[in-house]
């Protein structure tokens, strides 16, 4: 496919000069974008009169497409990952012993799993609220800050990818009414009252809870639930800043729904729940990670474990290495693919959601980290072993047997004036890049 | 009936139904009991009204010429009595059953006020029409439609009227009944005239101020007036004009509205013909001043003055039920309604925030909380789902049509649309999967998923695509590291002589073989000599330059001797088989300031020290004897032994000539080793120059085929000889790395693009100790062509790599590059560059520009290398 298509083009492009040419780079572009033109590029043998008959008709068969006024077709690469390129880089000396790493991966991941105290404690709480909610849903009475359309879990309790010690999980509730702050207010007043019901009702301690901009939080004695609002999809363009919770906020929560069903369906492997939690702690202890969302971290994790030309599970050790070298490769750096978000329109980034100067903070720390690994400090990586009391490694300068690594200047500065055009594409949100 | 039998009746009950029915002949039985019914009805309002009756048929007599032919078009004026009659016939023909009221009666109320019977007839007939449009009223409460169509079927009785006249002896005993029909026509005709206005058309026109009147009060704008002369001029005053017109369009125009159907009117006070919105509204009216006025004035004429209960308009039935709801419509939003509390704590005052407004009123507030613009407010921000009653206007349902129609088209479009696009996707799904297959076959490494499911693009299926400010700086950075046209010539014509020499020389060293072992045949000299034009000159198409004649056989000669004839066993190989160019220069690697060139001579046998001392000694007559007569330069000859190479230079280039040999390979076997170990060359330095010939072969094989890879091999050289973090890194290992990554890549990389990717790699800890090494291809065995770097080095490199990386992520490819960050693209930024191909066209030839056509052969063909070798599509 590829050969015919960029032998069209090459052709057209040598043999016009005058502005047939243009259009042939549009068409050509067009045909990459729109595989289902090859067709015609194939079958007709001759670039040129596709061409000529491609301006014949310019419309075609694409009433929603942005016909060319959009013709810088951005095509983004994946970045080099040495999985992937394994073909053109057969090994040629014996794997390293990676047993030590395995091993501190895996005891540090025992570290992480909440204790069956905290579990049990997490999900009684989630259970009630659940009951109380649904029965708002089913029964409002005479409940009328809002009425709810539905309830649902989401996040890491949902997906299984809980850490000790953080004992809140995720409840989002789609409202039918708009949220207004009285309705999260209301709402969380009613939801107190009744999960005080309950509770008192078995005998355990009372449940507090506070509204904060995304919704309400229920605080037991020791868990807690984050109850995020929002609303029906097309209630969405109703929203005004000052009366409503924030836009963002409220998709937000409306894509946390669609990231654990993704979730769900496509990571529900253990070896990608074990390797999110080595991830999600590495990158709490970093502060160049630490922007990093744990949606971008599921995807990660999701990408290195199973994203392999055999399409089997990775080992965790190598997941974790590789996991850390596309971080340092620059998967989230401008001008890369990144990784595709799935639960957004199509030729979304993951990576997107954060600013130039965290993305190069970030690439940095997770390079300096690669090297930190590479050289034996994955102790200090994991959190099995403090560095030199409680320091972020990623920002000192630490000797190996005799070799120095040393931190990475940061490469982002303010470019005062305005960026160029065809490189701003590189930052924008995808949805330019066809 | 005898009804049947007339063609009037026919004709006009299809066209005009039971209204009409009762108008023609025949339609007595029909017709008779819309009037009884009305009679009964209005039994004792009749009474009430007469007084008035009296009065308006008076005036309305005077008018009655006029009438009758406004009426009766189709009757000519001869036929004017007839038609008179015919009238009277109708009206007494269509009500013959009702007779409450004899003659008499008629006679004694009606007789006076009438001039003439004619007009009288008149008359008559034309309140028979108001009053058949009443009674079609009255029937059906509230049902103006028929009101109104009975009214406008009127004419066509008028038309029917020359049938009517030739049946007159039928009907002149009803005559009769004509009284009662007149006084019942009038006073019902005179009530629904009042409540719908329906029929107005034909009855509002007689209207004159009669002389003695003493009030004088317009019936359409229901106006009383101080005198004669204020009536008239009210009469010919805009406004009563304007009301008339109104009026007189709704009734002809017969449309469902109803007269006044001004859309939602849902409560109408009869009386002062007010539309009120809603109870309160008309509570207010019946309270208010004007309608109270109206009233007054309706007592003072006698009129009948209906109920204060509203009249409800048919057509807004579904309204008034609404706002029957509305009465219990719930109060909502009350949470968004905050108090105002003064200093005792009580409420002062209320502030709404959905609708931005204060109230001092508990009740205003229970009033806002219900109203229609709180609730559209609360639909707004809160719950969008809430119903809010909305009063389409006539406008606001034509919009809501043409949008319904809008959304109608646009679905069909998308449905449409849909369809195509699921074409689309079977097509490019089969074509994918072609693709796949293809690739999978194909040389390459099959094209790796980086997606998740969903996205259906491939990356590599990148044309040409749009240079970018990337490419654009590598380009310009290697135009600037490329050598020099006068460089490339002098490296190039020092590089011929030296190989011409060579073969000068291995001819004479194989002649001398020849004349030693065998006398050589004269004709061989001549064979080579003519064989030579069409040989090569040299080895500038870096592949082997072979010193053997066409006939010489390679393996001892066997060829030869056959051909000859003569004694084969004496013939002896060449020492010096044939000379082919390496490293930089068989690359197309050579950079701006590089001297240095390696050239590989390839010997029968094991290359001795003292052929190489042969070679150093000879080689500088043979040398000179190339040189053209006004050639100034001069070469200088250096024997290298440790090297196993002699050096030739001529002041500014360095050729090495290193001898080897296939066998060097070979492990040396038994005494005949030993003996020649002394002499023989150092084997790693043979072994080496034969490595360096594979790998000239398997970088014009594999490397110089990908699109970039040469530019970027160049760029990562002038790179490592910069930057002293990538000097360790060895000139092959890094071909082998940049060659990989390309490959890797699964796709045509743009120049900006593959700089980034080879970073990517090196970021990524591909050099690390972990890493899987750089394997080399022209070892049968695994190698790392990396060879031992230093754990530093490697630290080093890779951190190198992933700070050049970051800074190209972040628009500073100048810096990694060491360049002067280029100016933007002047054709409007990059948004426009795609328009000219031309301009990319001239990137690829950048590198050439001071290469006008025709001169500078070394530098175009080197050139041409290039350039096919970054357009594979092409070649395939």
């Amino acid at each position: 496919m590829k050969k015919l298509q960029s032998t069209s083009l090459n052709f057209s492009v040598l043999s016009f000069r005058s502005g047939v040419c243009v259009f042939v780079i549009c068409v050509c572009e067009c045909v990459a974008a729109i595989s289902g033109n090859l067709r015609i590029t194939t079958v007709k043998n001759s670039s040129i009169r596709f061409i000529i008959k491609g301006r014949g008709m310019p419309g075609r068969g694409g009433m929603g497409r942005p016909p060319f006024n959009r013709p810088r077709v951005l095509m983004l690469r994946p970045p080099f990952d040495l999985i992937l390129a394994e073909p053109a880089f057969p090994r040629c000396k014996p794997a390293p012993d990676d047993t030590a790493l395995t091993q501190a991966l895996l005891k540090r991941h025992a570290e992480l799993c909440p204790t069956p105290a905290e579990q049990a404690a997490v999900l009684s709480l989630v259970t009630k609220l659940q009951t109380v909610l649904d029965n708002l849903v089913v029964a409002p009475g005479d409940f009328a800050a809002c009425q709810l359309e539905e309830v649902r879990q989401v996040g890491s309790y949902k997906k299984g990818t809980m850490m000790a010690c953080k004992n809140v999980a995720d409840i989002v509730v789609i409202m039918k009414t708009l949220p207004t702050k009285e309705a999260v207010e209301g709402l969380s007043n009613k939801v107190n009252e009744e999960l005080n019901k309950l509770m008192r009702a078995e005998g355990l301690g009372n449940v507090s809870s506070a509204c904060h901009e995304r919704g309400f939080t229920v605080t037991a004695a020791s868990s807690a639930v984050r109850v995020l609002v929002t609303t029906l999809h097309h209630n969405l363009r109703k929203l005004e800043p000052e009366v409503h919770l924030d836009y963002k906020v409220i998709s937000s929560h409306l894509a946390a729904i669609r990231h654990s069903r993704w979730f769900e369906e496509n990571a529900h492997h253990s070896s990608i729940k074990v390797l999110i939690r080595l991830l999600r702690d590495m990158c709490a202890r970093h502060s160049g990670l630490e922007p990093l969302t744990p949606w971008m971290i599921d995807l990660l994790a999701h990408h290195c474990i199973m994203n392999n030309p055999a399409r089997q599970v990775l080992p965790i050790n190598v997941a974790f290495r590789r996991a850390l070298s596309l971080l340092a490769g620059g998967l989230f750096l401008p001008g890369c693919a990144g990784l595709p978000d799935p639960c957004e329109a199509a030729h979304a980034r993951a990576h997107t959601a954060l600013d130039l100067p965290a993305q190069d903070h970030a690439a940095a720390t997770a390079q300096t980290l690669l090297r930190v690994v590479a050289r034996g400090g994955h102790r200090y990586v994991l959190g099995l072993q403090a560095f030199e009391g409680g320091k972020d490694i990623s920002t000192e300068i630490t000797v190996w047997d005799g070799v120095v690594v040393s931190p990475l200047a940061p490469a982002y500065n303010e470019t005062p004036e305005p960026m160029d055009t065809d490189e701003k594409e590189d930052e924008g949100p995808d949805g330019v890049a066809a | 009936m005898a009804a049947n039998n007339y063609f009037g009746f026919t004709h006009g009950g299809t066209q005009y139904g039971a209204a009409t029915a009762g108008a023609a002949y025949g339609g007595q039985t029909g017709y008779a009991v819309a009037p009884a019914a009305t009679a009964a009805t209005y039994g004792t309002q009749r009474a009430a009204a007469t007084g008035y009756d009296t009065a308006y048929q008076a005036a309305a007599a005077t008018q009655a010429a006029a009438h009758a032919h406004a009426h009766a078009a189709a009757a000519a004026a001869s036929a004017y009595d007839a038609s008179k009659s015919a009238y009277y016939q109708q009206a007494a023909a269509a009500y013959p059953s009702a007779a409450p009221q004899p003659q008499p009666a008629y006679d004694t109320t009606a007789k006076p006020a009438y001039s003439t019977p004619a007009t009288y007839a008149q008359n008559n007939i034309i309140i028979q029409g108001g009053g058949r449009a009443g009674a079609g009223a009255k029937a059906a409460y509230g049902s103006v439609y028929t009101a109104t169509t009975a009214a406008a079927s009127y004419p066509a009785q008028a038309y029917t009227a020359p049938a009517a006249q030739q049946a007159k002896p039928l009907y002149n005993a009803a005559t009769m009944y004509v009284a009662q029909q007149n006084k019942t026509a009038a006073n019902t005709g005179w009530k629904n005239y009042n409540k719908s206005g329906v029929g107005a058309g034909q009855a509002r026109r007689p209207k004159p101020p009669p002389k003695a009147q003493q009030l004088h009060y317009c019936d359409v704008c229901r106006i009383s007036c101080a005198g004669p002369q204020t009536y008239k001029e009210h009469l010919e005053g805009q406004k009563h004009k304007k009301k008339e017109a109104a009026a007189k369009a709704n009734s002809s125009g017969g449309s469902g509205a109803g007269g006044r159907g001004s859309g939602g009117a849902a409560l109408r006070c009869e009386l002062c013909d007010v539309t009120c919105t809603g109870a309160d509204a008309y509570a207010a009216h019946v309270r208010g001043i004007k309608h109270q006025k109206v009233v007054k004035l309706h007592t003072m004429l006698g009129k009948p003055i209906p109920s204060t209960e509203p009249t409800k308009l048919s057509a807004d039935k579904e309204g008034e039920k609404e706002e029957d709801d509305g009465e219990e419509v719930q109060p909502v939003g009350q949470d968004y309604i905050e108090e105002i509390r003064g200093d005792d704590g009580k409420p002062q005052s209320f502030n709404c925030k959905l609708c931005d407004c204060k109230f001092n009123d508990p009740n205003a507030k229970e009033m806002h909380m219900k109203g229609r613009r709180h609730r559209l407010q609360y639909k707004k921000k809160v719950q969008p789902d809430l119903e809010v009653k909305v009063k389409p206007s006539m406008h606001q349902r034509k919009l809501a049509e043409a949008k319904a129609q809008r959304m109608l088209v646009r679905d069909e479009m998308w449905a449409r649309r849909r369809m195509h696009e699921g074409i689309e996707d079977d097509e490019r799904a089969y074509w994918e999967s072609g693709a796949e297959a293809w690739w999978a076959r194909g040389p390459l490494p099959p094209h790796m998923h980086h997606h998740h499911h969903g996205m259906s693009m491939g990356y590599g299926n990148v044309g040409r695509r749009p240079e970018t400010s990337d490419d654009r700086h590598v380009i310009a950075r290697h135009a600037e590291i490329y050598p020099e046209e006068q460089e490339l010539q002098q490296i190039q014509r020092v590089v011929s002589h030296t190989e011409k020499a060579l073969k000068s020389l291995s001819d004479a060293l194989a002649e001398q073989a020849q004349s030693k072992g065998a006398a050589k045949p004269q004709v061989k000299v001549e064979d080579k000599k003519d064989d030579k034009p069409e040989g090569k000159e040299d080895g500038r198409d870096n592949q082997l330059f072979s010193f053997m004649g066409e006939g010489e056989g390679n393996n001892g000669g066997s060829g030869e001797a056959n051909a000859s004839g003569t004694a084969a066993a004496g013939t002896v190989a060449r020492a010096l088989k044939g000379v082919m160019r390496v490293g930089l220069l068989a690359k197309g690697l050579l950079l701006r300031g590089d001297k240095d060139v390696r050239l590989v001579v390839l010997c029968h046998d094991r290359p001795t020290i003292t052929l190489l001392k042969r070679v150093a000694a000879d080689l500088p007559q043979h040398l000179h004897r190339l040189k053209a007569p006004n050639d100034e330069s001069k070469y200088k000859v250096d024997l290298l032994p440790a090297e196993g190479a002699v050096q030739v230079s001529d002041g500014t280039v360095n050729v090495l000539v290193s001898l080897t040999s296939a066998v060097m390979r070979e492990p040396a076997e038994g005494g005949d080793a030993k003996r020649d170990d002394k002499d023989v060359l150092p084997r790693q330095k043979c072994l080496d120059a034969l490595a360096a010939l594979r790998h000239a072969k398997w970088f014009q094989a594999r490397a110089a085929s990908l699109q970039s890879c040469v530019i970027i091999i160049r760029i990562m050289r002038d790179l490592c000889r910069r930057i002293p973090n990538w000097t360790p890194l060895n000139p092959y290992a890094m071909e082998l790395l940049v060659s990989g990554v390309m490959q890797s890549a699964g796709g045509a990389l743009s120049p900006g693009e593959a700089l980034r990717r080879v970073m990517e790699a090196v970021a990524g800890g591909l050099l690390l100790e972990q890493g899987p090494g750089l394997r080399d291809p022209c070892e049968k065995e695994l190698v790392d062509a990396l060879g031992n770097l230093a754990p530093q080095q490697r630290e080093d490199l890779t951190a190198s790599a992933q700070q050049f990386l970051r800074q190209i992520a972040f628009r500073q490819i100048h810096k990694v590059l060491d360049m002067e960050p280029l100016p933007k693209l002047k054709t409007g930024g990059g948004a426009n560059s795609w328009k000219f191909p031309r301009k990319r066209r001239r990137s690829h030839t950048d590198h050439d520009h001071d290469t006008p056509n025709g001169e500078g052969k070394i530098g175009r063909t080197e050139e041409i290398k290039a350039e096919v070798a970054d357009k594979p599509a092409i070649k395939k």
